[in-house]
């Protein structure tokens, strides 16, 4: 039985500025916080933003579409 | 001394008769001038605008009338005047239906245009927000980039702003014109901060 895919982030309303991250194998939202604002410390904002697919901020998974604020 | 009496007066009567005669031509060659010269400064702003070979032709001729009523030949100028409100008549409804064709095309844009805007604000707000409370900018957006971009993003609501009063005032060009500016410098933004423009289609 083929994996099911994992959950994508919410349109933004369907903003087609808005802006998203495919997760990578090693990534966590602390290095996505540093790559895209350079502080790992605002990684919660990224969790904010994608509560309708990330239930824990320690959990992430690879193929996840996340929002990036 | 009889025979040169009768040669002046009959060269006075002819001079009379020719008088007259450019007389009957004077008034209405100047009634035709001014007739077409005030129904041309009515229209000449549009007409240049949305039909300026037509007007330049219209003005020409009128130029060329006036002219000719200037050298005193008025049964010449009234001959180049005679058809010149007709044309400057021809001319306004050629100048209305550009216009319009014009405006409709540019309301097309406008509807186009406008959704887009308060979208693209939105993100790059959301990102400037996010960059101003870190302590340190991502690797590849140095300080002058960033800086750039947030008075791009003031810029680019001032231009939204004025496009959207524009357009509520009735004036579509100058809220495409606008709405095009903001538009610009949003993408400009966008690449500043390193954010992805929307996937095409």
């Amino acid at each position: 039985m083929p994996d099911k895919d994992p959950p994508q982030a919410g349109s933004a309303g369907d903003n087609p500025y808005a802006q998203y991250y495919i997760v990578k194998k090693g990534d966590t939202l602390s290095k996505i916080a540093l790559e895209y604002y350079g502080d790992p410390n605002l990684y919660p904002q990224i969790f904010d933003a994608n509560r309708d697919i990330l239930k824990d901020p320690n959990k992430i998974r690879v193929g996840q579409k996340l929002r990036i604020p | 001394m009889q025979r040169k009496f009768l040669h002046t007066a009959a060269a006075l009567a002819i001079l009379l008769l020719f008088a007259s005669a450019c007389a009957n031509y004077r008034e209405p060659a100047q009634a035709a001038i001014n007739e077409a010269d005030t129904a041309l400064q009515n229209i000449a702003a549009d007409a240049q605008k949305y039909a300026p070979d037509q007007y330049r032709a219209v003005a020409d001729q009128l130029e060329s009338a006036k002219s000719t009523f200037a050298k005193g030949d008025y049964k010449a100028a009234l001959a180049a005047a005679r058809d010149l409100p007709g044309k400057v008549t021809e001319l306004a409804s050629t100048t209305t239906a550009a216009k319009d064709q014009a405006v409709a095309a540019l309301k097309d844009e406008w509807n186009s245009l406008s959704g887009d805007i308060p979208q693209m604000v939105e993100a790059i707000q959301s990102r400037v927000d996010m960059l101003s409370k870190s302590r340190k900018l991502p690797k590849n957006i140095d300080q002058a980039s960033f800086d750039a971009a947030k008075s791009g993003l003031e810029s680019m609501k001032q231009d939204w702003t004025a496009a959207t009063q524009a357009s509520a005032a009735g004036n579509v060009e100058e809220a495409v014109a606008r709405v095009k500016s903001a538009q610009q410098k949003g993408n400009e933004v966008l690449g500043l901060l390193k954010m992805q423009p929307p996937s095409p289609g």
